[in-house]
């Protein structure tokens, strides 16, 4: 099948000659960076596209009835009943004035319509007690509001589950949740599938969510799907040069101490798709004949297929960096694509950073040289009519000079308050905050030194989008700090400081004048990054720097910030809620939970050995692109009862510090969570 | 077999396609902009090719139907429409350009102070703004002209801006309360940015382009509400010559049938309204562009 | 949010009040303060050849001598008496002059506020429908030129051809004289103002309703609604437009003065026997109890509707509370 949209810049072909089977009562992934077609894909099978889009080619065959012609009527029959949906974002997925019973209601009766209505009552009871909603008969009158993301995303389940379909489209179902809920949605999902039988596509671009919840998988780039097989034969023995990619560029599956590959240039518009195979110019074991033809599809085993020509007999014999068949992880062949001259778009040479730097500076400086030191710092929020809320409780932690220190949590947590606290955006309703000495919290203090403050701690959000103001050049806002202190740069003119401080983080500086509107994410950030250094601070506070961008773009800010740390001493707090890297990047790690630090430790420490029950149930949680060890593993789900209130940091191990309540560690009942 | 071809050949640059060049005027009302043109530069041009002084009163050739010599006819006065269209549009138009600059600083001040300012500033600026708004336009602007006293281009202008301005404010208002929690305001105040620094440099080139719409709507709000002032008999005098004094005749005109005192003046003011409108159409589009999920 | 009901109305009445008392200290001062001689329109042309001593009589006669807070406050007292004094160009109660009048401008602004907005949602919907297809554009292009017309062009364009050249229809006036029971004269006398006030209003309520339905159809749960299997008229109207309706209520209740009371234009051109023909001249020429009791009530309406309006907001539409409710909540879910 080809979906093209036609829009007034041209045709964009995002899908281009897709073919896989589903069979009864499995689940088939589709993984791919954003861009690669995947969405539309299903949506294109749904006949859910907007009005710009036409399947160009193709047939689609559903249980041995073509709908490749159906009209809108006919697939509104078919909606629902044959296939239904679930999609990202819970919160506006639902209508929200309408009750949920309504609207589960609503999906019951669009296909039985003689359903009377104590029976769609009934039913709606029945959907809400499959999905895992508690007090289904109250609840049902409730409004989408009302409920917590993870309970939304139930909801939307059930609405999809309404008319027993057989086939269910999840279309990055887990993405907008926090990781401990959307291990529990992940195996709800399953659960369902296993006992309704339904088939399931599910769409993601977390490889670990995959691994978790897939039989089979595709990867698809570019508007195509270059490998198809089992998940083990994906995950432990891929074959196309792409999957490689992606799978080395995981912090997950990094060794310690070594850098994170990453895949040089850029996915190609698809306007003009290149000719050949798309991926060939990011590909390091590209074929001669790869930029001219495209690669057909290449049978590896009964199960396992992959399209490129490595696989053909003619082709040089490579063994593969990654999977159980290669054995030991190999680094970058030395090849004449070893330096990763990769050209694409804004990109420069790839800097390979020495492999020497990386054991200094790692858990370096002095013991004592905290350039931070937060002390029982409280911030409270007022709600409206509703009252106070404590984003933050009593923290307490220092960072060393020169360390990258993680602070970890889910949403709510209170992370993000505590670095704008540390950035004085917000004024600490209690406690202290010490760098370098100042009292960030006094204000006598804060103006005496505002200079210095201002200058050496700089701070990095996560959205690219707004914090970057779209009408302002890329040379300016990287120059804004430095005409806002009046200072001479130091190489000459602002420009040429601009022009640095884009190669040092590695764009092309021919976007000097372009606007952040016209770059990618990944771009964006990078300016973000640059115009941060611009004024070599010394403490860097990065809130979720890097959790809006694909996974081989993430690999490269993670390595810019390690070559920052190694190279310049920089001093990074690192805020994330994806542990695993955390762990691969950070010295020491912190975990949040409702606005308590429960547990510090060195972040090698911390993953071995996690002492606080909530440290340990979002261990179990983190998805690990291991088809195997996912499945065997169970989850561990924390009560927060259990946390009671107050409680300090007592130090366990050698810098390692866990909350403790009431004199007693607590071991942790394994119930379930409440919601 | 042959193996050409199946070198590793590793990365090679590959070309960049060119963007498919758009061309500049693609999506921009050009017609309208074109029309305006015209008219505007007409105005301003009009003494190279008036054929006769629009205010002199030919009493002989009074009421005369268009004709070769009187190309829009004649009024009841004898002077000759087609001079005083094209000698009145500048009236009109400049007193639909000032009114709209006044209105539209007055608003900027006001909309920025609310919005900057704390809540309660706010909350008792909009109340103003309500009860001001409770008193009906018209009698406002019979209370200033009288104020003012004789009517006078500039008089008029003020007038129109001074009761147009609240539209504008209520924009800029919610755009300034809306920039000031955004995050790259965050992040110039972390780096130090001040006040002025953050008004200028994030402020100001954001909200300008939101009330752009508003804006050009505006001068359409004028011209019309300066031709009804005219009709009514408390905006300019009947010696000074715009749109609005001419139509202001057109009511007499009704007994005597003078079609074309009515119908011209009429078309002129309705055509360069409709281009107004449509370039405050394209500003309006240029923001959104999303699709539909019905 | 449950507030006690008692409380919440209690403190916009006591708002109510407390405005309309600025509103007429403001409208009674300002009207003082403009030049002008009131005693003109009460004796007309004598007035400018009077005396000096007839003049202080006269001013004496009707309350204008006393400085101006005296004057207010007596106004005030009479005011609360019920009795707002007499208009000096008609020698009559005020109350009286207005609700001789009341009557036809009601029935020319309350009809055509029902139509206005009934055709406005209609148009709206058909809009959003048919968006971006022929008929939408060309309904779009065909409202942005009516939208453009002044309406006592309008006016007069329309009284050319239809009384002057065909015949047809009454130029002014809302009743032939002599006729005044008989309903089909009326309404022959009402179909040109009242498509005036129509085609005036229109296009601007069903391009904004228009846009409110396409906004809302780009929402996210239009997609799930679409995969549940409903059909496109089903989700438009059962879904998209519930939730807009509160909004247009609102916008309904903010519109009523501007409709209503924008119908002096045509008054004028019309000869049309209203408030808004009345509203004109008292401020013309210094009919100041007339004018003082019309803007009251003008104010009083824009003031009652607002109230409605936010009322309306707050109370009915869920989507207010919804929003308010996520904000608390997107306080908590990502932690600032």
């Amino acid at each position: 099948m080809s979906v093209s949209f036609f829009t007034p810049s041209g045709e964009v072909e995002a899908v281009r000659d897709v073919s896989f089977t589903l069979h009864e009562g499995e689940v088939l992934a589709i993984v791919g960076e954003s861009g690669c077609g995947k969405s539309v894909l299903c949506k294109s099978i749904m006949k859910l596209l907007p009005g710009t889009a036409r399947v160009k080619s193709g047939r689609i065959t559903v249980n041995g009835t073509d709908i490749t012609g159906y009209r809108e009527r006919e697939m509104q029959k078919l909606r629902g009943n044959l296939f239904s949906m679930i999609f990202q974002d819970p919160m506006t997925s639902l209508n929200p004035t309408i009750t949920i019973g309504k609207q589960i209601a609503e999906a019951i009766l669009v296909h039985h319509r003689g359903m009377t209505g104590e029976q769609v009552r009934r039913r709606v009871v029945e959907l809400m007690e499959l999905v895992g909603i508690p007090d289904p008969q109250e609840r049902s009158r409730l409004y989408p509001y009302n409920f917590s993301g993870g309970m939304r995303q139930r909801c939307v389940m059930a609405i999809a589950l309404a008319s027993g379909p057989r086939i269910l489209f999840a279309d990055e179902p887990t993405t907008a949740l926090d990781v401990t809920i959307q291990a529990q949605i992940l195996d709800l999902l399953c659960d369902i599938q296993k006992k309704l039988g339904t088939a399931a596509i599910l769409v993601s671009h977390d490889l670990g969510v995959v691994a978790r919840a897939a039989d089979r998988v595709a990867v698809m780039y570019a508007g195509k799907i270059v490998e198809i097989g089992r998940a083990e034969e994906i995950f432990y023995d891929p074959r196309h040069p792409y999957t490689w990619g992606l799978m080395r560029s995981l912090p997950s599956l990094a060794r310690e101490g070594e850098e994170l590959y990453t895949i040089p240039g850029m996915p190609p518009t698809l306007i003009h798709p290149p000719r050949g195979d798309a991926f060939a110019g990011r590909n390091e074991y590209a074929l001669a004949v790869d930029y001219e033809e495209m690669p057909p599809m290449f049978r590896v085993s009964d199960t396992h297929y992959a399209a490129t020509w490595l696989l053909d007999e003619r082709a040089p014999k490579v063994t593969a960096p990654v999977g159980r068949r290669s054995g030991e992880r190999k680094a970058a062949p030395a090849g004449p694509a070893g330096k990763g001259k990769g050209k694409g778009e804004g990109e420069t040479q790839e800097t390979h950073f020495h492999k020497d730097h990386l054991h200094i500076g790692r858990r370096s400086g002095e013991q004592d040289d905290h350039i931070l030191e937060v002390r029982h710092l409280t911030h409270q929020f007022r709600l409206g009519k509703k009252g106070m809320i404590r984003a933050v409780d009593d923290v307490s932690f220092f960072v060393r000079r020169g360390e990258i220190f993680g602070l970890v949590g889910e949403s709510g947590s209170g992370k993000s308050t505590v670095a704008r606290c540390i950035m004085n955006v917000y004024r600490p309703t209690k406690g202290n905050i010490f760098y370098q000495g100042v009292d960030l919290c006094d204000r006598k203090q804060v103006r005496t030194h505002r200079k210095m403050l201002q200058t050496t701690r700089q701070i990095i959000f996560q959205d690219s989008t707004s914090s970057l103001n779209q009408r302002m050049k890329v040379a300016d806002i990287i120059a804004e700090p430095m005409r806002i202190h009046h200072m001479t740069p130091r190489r000459g003119s602002c420009r040429a400081e601009a022009e640095f401080q884009m190669g040092y983080v590695g764009l092309n500086p021919s976007y000097l004048d372009k606007y952040p509107p016209e770059l990618s994410g990944g771009m964006r950030q990078r300016v973000a990054i640059a115009r941060a250094l611009s004024m070599e601070p010394e403490l860097l506070v990065a809130d979720e720097p890097i959790a809006s961008l694909d996974v081989s773009i993430q690999a490269q800010i993670i390595n810019l910030f390690r070559h920052l740390q190694m190279e310049h001493g920089f001093t990074f707090l690192f805020i994330a809620h994806d542990l695993s890297v955390v762990r691969y990047l950070c010295d020491r790690v912190g975990v949040m939970y409702q606005g308590k630090l429960v547990e510090i430790a060195p972040a090698g420490e911390l993953f071995a050995n996690p002492l606080h029950p909530y440290t340990k149930s979002l261990l179990s949680a983190i998805p690990v692109p291991d088809p195997c060890r996912e499945k065997a593993r169970k989850l561990q789900i924390f009560d927060s009862r259990e946390m009671g209130s107050g409680g300090d940091l007592r130090e366990v191990s050698p810098d390692h510090f866990v909350l403790q309540g009431d004199g007693r560690e607590s071991q942790g009942n394994y119930r379930e969570a409440e919601q | 077999m042959s193996t050409k071809g199946f070198e590793l050949a590793g990365i090679r640059p590959v070309e960049e396609e060119k963007p498919v060049k758009r061309k500049w005027y693609e999506g921009k009302p050009l017609a309208s902009i074109l029309i305006l043109l015209a008219i505007t530069a007409g105005c301003a041009a009009c003494q190279l090719f008036i054929p006769r002084d629009p205010s002199y009163m030919d009493l002989l050739n009074y009421n005369l139907a268009p004709c070769r010599e009187f190309l829009f006819g004649t009024d009841s006065m004898g002077r000759d429409v087609f001079s005083m269209i094209w000698y009145g549009g500048r009236i009109s138009l400049f007193i639909g350009f000032a009114a709209t600059v006044i209105s539209t600083a007055i608003a900027i001040v006001f909309g920025a102070v609310s919005g900057l300012g704390p809540q309660w500033l706010d909350t008792l600026l909009m109340r103003l703004t309500e009860i001001l708004l409770s008193v009906p336009s018209l009698l406002f602007v019979i209370l200033i002209q009288a104020v003012l006293g004789e009517a006078s281009v500039l008089s008029i202008s003020f007038v129109i801006g001074v009761t147009g301005w609240t539209s504008i404010a209520k924009v800029v208002r919610t755009e300034v309360r809306q920039i000031r929690g955004s995050e790259y305001v965050v992040a110039a105040k972390c780096m130090g940015g001040g006040f002025f620094h953050i008004l200028w440099r994030h402020l100001t080139p954001n909200f300008i382009s939101s009330i752009m719409f508003m804006v050009v709507m505006n001068v359409r709000s004028a011209i019309v509400a300066e031709s009804t002032l005219s009709f009514m008999g408390i905006g300019l005098p009947l010696e000074v010559i715009s749109w609005g004094s001419m139509l202001a005749l057109s009511e007499k005109a009704l007994l005597s049938g003078s079609w074309w005192l009515i119908l011209i003046p009429g078309v002129f003011l309705v055509v360069t309204l409709i281009c107004v409108t449509s370039l405050g159409n394209y500003f309006r589009r240029s923001a959104n562009r999303s699709q539909s999920n019905l | 949010m449950k507030k006690s009901s008692v409380g919440y109305y209690g403190k916009k009445v006591l708002v109510f009040f407390f405005s309309i008392v600025i509103l007429s200290l403001v409208v009674f001062y300002v009207a003082r303060l403009a030049p002008g001689d009131p005693l003109v329109s009460y004796y007309g042309e004598r007035a400018e050849k009077m005396k000096p001593q007839e003049r202080a009589w006269a001013e004496k006669k009707l309350g204008l001598d006393a400085p101006i807070y005296v004057q207010y406050i007596r106004w005030a007292k009479n005011a609360l008496r019920g009795d707002f004094g007499i208009s000096f160009k008609y020698k009559r109660d005020v109350l009286e002059v207005i609700a001789a009048r009341a009557g036809n401008t009601l029935i020319l602004g309350g009809i055509g506020f029902v139509l206005i907005f009934g055709l406005s949602l209609l148009l709206g919907i058909l809009c959003a429908w048919y968006e971006d297809r022929l008929l939408d554009r060309v309904i779009c292009k065909v409202g942005t030129v009516t939208s453009c017309i002044p309406e006592f062009w309008l006016s007069l364009v329309l009284i050319l051809i239809f009384a002057v050249y065909l015949h047809v229809l009454p130029s002014s006036g809302a009743y032939t004289i002599g006729k005044e029971e008989d309903l089909g004269d009326r309404i022959r006398h009402l179909i040109l103002p009242m498509t005036i006030v129509v085609l005036n209003h229109l296009w601007y309520y069903a391009y904004m309703i228009r846009n409110k339905i396409l906004e809302e159809v780009r929402a996210d749960y239009v997609l799930l609604a679409r995969a549940k299997g409903l059909n496109r008229r089903r989700i438009l109207f059962g879904q998209c437009l519930r939730n807009v309706m509160p909004a247009y209520l609102s916008i309904m209740a903010i519109s009523v003065p501007h409709v209503l009371g924008g119908t002096y234009i045509i008054e004028t051109v019309f000869s049309y026997p209203g408030i808004g023909t009345l509203s004109y001249e008292s401020a013309r020429y210094q009919d100041y109890n007339l004018l003082m009791v019309l803007c009251i009530l003008s104010g009083a309406a824009v003031i009652l509707c607002n109230m409605i309006a936010q009322t309306i907001n707050e109370r009915i539409d869920p989507r207010i509370r919804a929003k308010e409710i996520m904000e608390e909540s997107r306080v908590e879910y990502k932690g600032i």
